[in-house]
């Protein structure tokens, strides 16, 4: 008994703000969801903003198109950063430090790549213009709409950008501890580079491949920052529907905003427990090297 | 030691219980004192102004200005901090649920139905506007009497008027449309020129308020009230109207700018051919600051251009509220309104009614100069329609998502 109060106490630093902010913020929405200790008074029933939500073809488009956005960019990210990293590992030592220059967007903030990938990318911007002034486009008119597409290209360049380095950095830390005999035998029994890559170093970076999916995904899937800059009127991103529900509407509506971020944050607890089962038993039928 | 700590219990349990019951006695005898006191109680303390942050040019006349001449007039010292409108709201919000009873915003930069979240959810001060002097003498009180349709009853201090515009540069169109019937040919002759910004956008939502007037035959049919019959056969006029223009605008109407700054920059880019602004003279202020070509002038349109008033309010835990007053009664005061009137100030339009001054007084006003680029009140005076009640704002807001943007 004293055991128990005794850690808890030493955790306590790290449980308080837990159970004060996290917990208290999550019971405070899910509340608020219901229409309790709203702002104003609410009227009707207790599940009217679920009610009208899931009623909205509007708000399954906006989810759907999030989820699309958070998966291509998340799926892309992993991807370039395993073949970048797997690349940068490969070579010679002297211009291993160089490579350091990978980690540069690391520390980028989310706006600010927001408002790069806008300043070049937009019909008036930096890549235009210079289309223009080689005479590969008449008018700025005519450059390929690639912020307004309709397919959100513009923040999943952002958040490919983002978060390429980052999953180089989950993969490197692996590759690090790698032990290279493995590639050398593998080398010398003939495997080409394909079969090398595939059949021993992947399996062993998987760890990573699926931590950093999992986190760019739901990142992604809720941030604000990036779509506030890139995304398109329509389909809009949920994270800027919220916002404008929460800070421009009647506060009658208040219910509304946060029965989104209730049915955003199940979704984020439902994905990871589907996901790690998956993943669990896809490895179970793999050998262990 | 024990009496050592008896004694700092008895201080605290003294330090904390008359509190809040005296400064509820103070600020409630604030509703009744002159104002000669209410200045001497806030001289020498700091004031927070909580405001819309946006405008480089309204930052710089605040914090100079305004600053300077509450520091010599009343010894304060004058806190500016940025803040939108929807965000400080929020703030009072949490602090009322927490029960803060000493919070850290003097005085609000407020309207519209922020101040009618405000008022409803009980986070204003007052009634204290009719303790302010300034109101008092230079202020019209039928013009205070609403706020897009929403009873002040003296929780809000005007301090500025503004009117809805419509920018277009010389150089690159000739003649801008004149009515709504204009302005619906001019987007179907230019395909990609036009566009607005997107509702609840303060800007955007009230371009299609403007545009609801002229598609559904006027203003006044709405101005006694929120009639959801009434709104359910008129709105649909709107609907179509938007809807039919959609394909002939900016980017095919697949996107809408995010806010009116985002439209700043599209014109000025010349991506599209007309900016919009609640404010008269945005496009002169833009130009001085260099970022609209010289060219640039505004046009309202005839079928009518909205305008409405901008206030200030006191929060109901505002730690200064004496300080609050004095400066919501500098801000309306003559000196200032004509301070703020200058274009290279601010420009914006004086609340105070003109008739009231002495013809000395009036006269400074009437021979501001207002540069080339803003349209004086003989031009905007003609057109000016009042602003619709907030539950008309509302209802069309979500209307727009609901019939124009997710259909």
């Amino acid at each position: 008994m004293s055991w128990t109060i005794k850690h808890c106490l030493r955790l306590s630093p790290l449980i308080l703000p837990y159970l004060v902010l996290f917990c208290g913020g999550v019971f405070l929405t899910v509340c608020q969801s219901f229409g309790i200790l709203t702002p104003l008074p609410h009227e009707g029933g207790a599940l009217d903003a679920y009610a009208k939500l899931l009623a909205d073809p509007a708000f399954f488009a906006s989810f759907f198109f999030s989820l699309g956005v958070a998966a291509v960019s998340a799926l892309l990210a992993v991807i370039t950063g395993t073949i970048l990293a797997y690349r940068v590992w490969q070579l010679p030592r002297q211009l291993a430090t160089a490579s350091l220059v990978y980690k540069i967007p690391l520390i980028l903030p989310h706006i600010s790549v927001a408002f790069v990938i806008l300043i070049f990318w937009s019909p008036s911007g930096i890549v235009a213009s210079v289309a223009h002034w080689l005479g590969v486009i008449q008018t700025l008119h005519d450059f390929p709409n690639l912020l307004y597409s309709g397919w959100g290209i513009g923040m999943i360049l952002a958040y490919t950008l983002k978060g390429t380095p980052f999953s180089m950095l989950l993969v490197m830390a692996l590759l690090f501890r790698f032990d290279v005999r493995q590639i050398q035998t593998a080398t010398m029994l003939g495997a080409s580079g394909l079969r090398i890559f595939f059949t021993i170093v992947l399996p062993r970076l998987a760890p990573a491949l699926h931590t950093g999916f999992i986190i760019l995904f739901l990142y992604s899937f809720g941030a604000f920052d990036i779509p506030y800059v890139l995304s398109e009127s329509r389909p809009g991103m949920l994270s800027i529907h919220v916002y404008n529900l929460y800070f421009k509407h009647d506060l009658a509506r208040r219910p509304e905003a946060m029965a989104i971020l209730v049915i955003m944050f199940c979704f984020a607890v439902l994905f990871i427990i589907a996901y790690s089962k998956i993943v669990n038993r896809l490895e179970s039928g793999v050998r262990k090297l | 030691m024990l009496k050592k700590h008896i004694a700092l219990i008895a201080f605290w349990i003294l330090f904390m219980l008359p509190g809040p019951a005296a400064a509820k006695n103070t600020e409630d005898s604030l509703l009744q004192i002159p104002f000669q006191q209410i200045a001497e109680q806030a001289r020498n303390h700091q004031v927070r102004w909580y405001m819309f942050g946006g405008w480089a040019h309204v930052n710089a006349w605040v914090d100079t200005y305004v600053a300077g001449e509450m520091k010599k007039r009343y010894d304060i010292d004058l806190v500016r901090v940025p803040m939108d409108a929807g965000i400080f709201i929020n703030k009072l919000l949490n602090e009322k649920a927490a029960g803060k009873k000493t919070g850290n915003i003097d005085l609000l930069w407020i309207n519209g139905e922020n101040f009618k979240n405000a008022k409803e959810a009980g986070l204003l001060f007052g009634p204290f506007a009719q303790q302010l002097p300034n109101i008092r003498k230079y202020v019209d009180p039928e013009s205070m009497a609403h706020d897009f349709g929403y009873p002040v009853e003296g929780y809000e201090a005007p301090y500025g008027r503004a009117q809805f515009v419509f920018e277009y540069d010389t150089a690159a169109v000739s003649a801008p449309p004149q009515t709504i019937t204009g302005l619906n040919e001019w987007i179907r002759a230019n395909p990609g020129s036009f566009t607005y910004p997107q509702p609840p956008d303060f800007t955007g939502s009230a371009f299609i308020r403007q545009l609801f007037y002229a598609v559904t035959g006027g203003h006044e049919q709405y101005l006694s009230g929120w009639d959801p019959d009434l709104f359910a056969r008129k709105a649909p006029l709107l609907w179509n109207w938007l809807n039919a223009i959609e394909p002939f605008l900016w980017q095919k109407g697949q996107t809408y700018p995010k806010d009116s700054a985002f439209l700043d920059t599209l014109f000025s880019r010349g991506e599209v051919a007309f900016g919009m602004s609640y404010h008269p003279s945005h496009a002169q202020n833009k130009i001085l600051e260099g970022s609209y070509p010289k060219s640039v002038r505004t046009f309202v349109m005839k079928d009518g251009s909205i305008y409405n008033t901008h206030f200030t309010a006191i929060p109901f835990n505002a730690p200064n509220k004496a300080g609050a007053m004095v400066l919501a009664d500098f801000l309306i005061s003559m000196d200032a309104q004509l301070s703020k009137y200058h274009p290279d100030k601010w420009g914006d339009f004086p609340a105070l009614d003109l008739k009231r001054l002495n013809p000395k007084e009036r006269k400074q006003f009437q021979s501001v100069d207002l540069g080339p680029a803003t349209l004086g009140s003989d031009t905007l005076n003609p057109v000016a329609v009042p602003e619709i009640p907030s539950d008309y704002l509302e209802a069309l807001e979500q209307g727009w998502k609901e019939h124009v943007l997710d259909n």
